[in-house]
């Protein structure tokens, strides 16, 4: 056959048709020996997801998955351990049916370099790993350096960031419950763009929910270096039905960049905090620095001055390095937030590029989405949600569509929507992890 | 031509009657619909409370809620918004790949 009919054939009728293979059919397994390897770093939720589909998409390749724990526990719904409703737990995955169902070798180590030259990557275990596809999704890591007194011991002793789900979280939660009778909480979001622009908020919103409860003369004060944040109407509509915001007797306030809520130091010591506006004692501090990618992405040579992977938007392709998709947190994508469901967008974006390229279809039309839901209580939610394209080479929202919660009178709204939070977060970690 | 071209010519001819007009300008139906997994599982097999699943849907029926969700004819929670969204060749798209999907639960079975 010639190319061109082939590729015609197999747009028609599938690759299968070609091949002559199921999906997991025992020839593609003796393909595989010689096909070409796709090598993931980092098994969160842009790896993991990547793992799975990249397989779905590409019966024949070799896939690796290298990841440094061995279990993964997600930030999505971390907020409700440290008020309780959840544990660590209940939040934590295994790769075990990465491996099994999709055929993935998993090696549990941390990556220490990769040659690009080469195309191999090293492991503090001293393995070597060649591969034809890199794909990195190594999440965030802070730029302490931003606030004078905060470092990242500060972080695990006194004043928790908790922005990676983990002991941070429960020092949180041990730090809530200690609060003292009337005491106050000080939470710090940081400036565009971070991991999960509404967690901070929902932070807030379910913080206050547990002390209206159990510390009722308790207050949470944010403060924020921004004028707007995601989804700020219906937080802030959220609370005022349900904490009095913008009374006098409001158990949340939120002082905003103009305002002065911009952070400049911390004293652990004395649990103190300086903003633009003054100073500010409290006795639970949870400061979330601002943010750049992770240290892997550094390692490799993948960040460049805005502390962010630049990518080919339609291919998630570094533009810094040959052969290496940069997805997730780590990597510039214009209008998409940086969350759990982008990098699972991004991942199905690879696994599509990789299979069109090693197999020779045409160049992929990406598409991507996002829906994020958060909770302003236990039982009120919002969300945004999005549909992007790639216009004029930047990833952009389709015109009039998506957008945030509408504020109404129906109760059912944001009851419905608190539903809709717990189903995903359930649908989701399958579609990422299984 | 010999009968090798001939076969190659009508397997082009009939691939390219196969695809939807737009096909060049919209991505495939595939990925969208991977990126409603999100919500509605892997291939839309999840059955749950809220999502619903959307796997093995006839297509005529995805076709009209996507539209009556978008044209304001049908409320929705998130899904209004999302609707929005699409073009009908998209809607058809997807519509195409998720009625292609088994209707049974994602992972109750081992892949075939
Ligand atoms: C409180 C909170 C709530 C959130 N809620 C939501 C939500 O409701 N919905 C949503 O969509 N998103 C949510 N997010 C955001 C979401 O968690 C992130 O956007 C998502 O995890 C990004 O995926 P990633 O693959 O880029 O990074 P990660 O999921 O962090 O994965 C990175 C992985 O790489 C590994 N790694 C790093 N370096 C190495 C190395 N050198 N060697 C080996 N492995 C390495 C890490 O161990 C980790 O497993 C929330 C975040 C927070 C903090």
């Amino acid at each position: 056959m010639s190319n061109v009919s082939r590729r015609a054939f197999i747009k028609a009728f599938g690759l299968a048709a070609v091949a002559g293979t199921g999906l997991f059919g025992a020839s593609a397994q003796a393909q595989r020996r010689a096909a070409a390897h796709v090598v993931i770093l980092g098994g969160g939720i842009g790896g993991s997801t990547a793992a799975k589909y990249t397989r779905i998409m590409n019966p024949d390749v070799r896939i690796t998955l290298i990841e440094q724990n061995a279990a993964y526990i997600t930030c999505p719904r971390s907020n409700e351990v440290i008020t309780g409703h959840f544990t660590l737990d209940d939040l934590t995955f295994d790769y075990e049916t990465i491996k099994s169902r999709f055929d993935v070798d998993v090696i549990i180590d941390r990556v220490v370099g990769v040659d690009p030259d080469r195309r191999e990557v090293r492991t503090q275990g001293g393995e070597r790993v060649s591969y034809d596809r890199l794909v990195v999704s190594p999440g965030i890591d802070f730029r302490y350096e931003e606030i004078e007194g905060y470092t990242a011991e500060v972080a695990e002793t006194r004043m928790p960031h908790a922005w990676k789900a983990g002991p941070q979280t429960l020092l949180l939660k041990r730090q809530l419950e200690a609060l003292p009778q009337g005491g106050t909480v000080l939470i710090a979001p940081p400036q565009n763009p971070f991991r999960c622009p509404p967690g901070p908020y929902e932070r807030s919103s379910l913080i206050t929910e547990w002390l209206a409860q159990h510390n009722p003369r308790a207050k949470v004060l944010i403060l924020d270096p921004k004028d707007r944040f995601t989804k700020d109407v219906p937080f802030k509509k959220g609370w005022e039905r349900l904490y009095g915001y913008g009374t006098e007797h409001s158990r949340i306030e939120w002082i905003s960049g103009s305002q002065g809520g911009r952070v400049l130091s911390v004293d652990p010591e004395r649990m103190t905090v300086e903003a633009e506006n003054g100073m500010h004692r409290a006795d639970l501090v949870n400061i979330i620095p601002p943010q750049k990618a992770g240290k892997l992405a550094f390692d490799i040579g993948l960040v460049d001055q805005t502390g962010w992977c630049p990518v080919d938007r339609a291919t998630f392709k570094s533009t810094q390095l040959d052969d290496i998709h940069v997805i997730g947190d780590s990597a510039v994508c214009d209008a998409m937030p940086k969350s759990g469901y982008s990098a699972n967008s991004h991942a199905k974006l690879v696994a599509h590029v990789i299979r069109a390229e090693l197999s020779g279809f045409d160049p992929v039309v990406p598409t991507w989405a996002n829906t994020c839901y958060s909770l302003v209580g236990s039982d009120y939610g919002v969300s945004i949600s999005d549909v992007f394209e790639l216009r004029d080479g930047l990833i952009q929202k389709v015109p009039d569509s998506g957008a945030v919660s509408p504020v109404t009178d129906n109760p059912a709204q944001p009851l419905l929507e608190s539903v809709y939070l717990k189903n995903w977060h359930r649908t989701f970690v399958k579609d990422v992890f299984s | 031509m010999t009968s090798r071209q001939y076969l190659g010519l009508s397997l082009v001819l009939a691939a390219l009657a196969l695809q939807p007009a737009a096909a060049r300008d919209i991505a495939s139906g595939e990925l969208l619909g991977q990126n409603c997994a999100a919500c509605h599982g892997t291939d839309g097999r999840e059955f749950n409370e809220a999502m619903p699943p959307l796997a093995g849907m006839e297509t005529e029926q995805f076709i009209r809620a996507m539209k009556d969700f978008r044209e304001g004819r049908r409320e929705g929670v998130v899904m209004d918004r999302i609707a929005r969204a699409y073009s009908d060749a998209e809607i058809e798209a997807m519509a195409a790949w998720f009625a292609s999907r088994p209707a049974t639960q994602y992972g109750s079975e081992e892949h075939e």
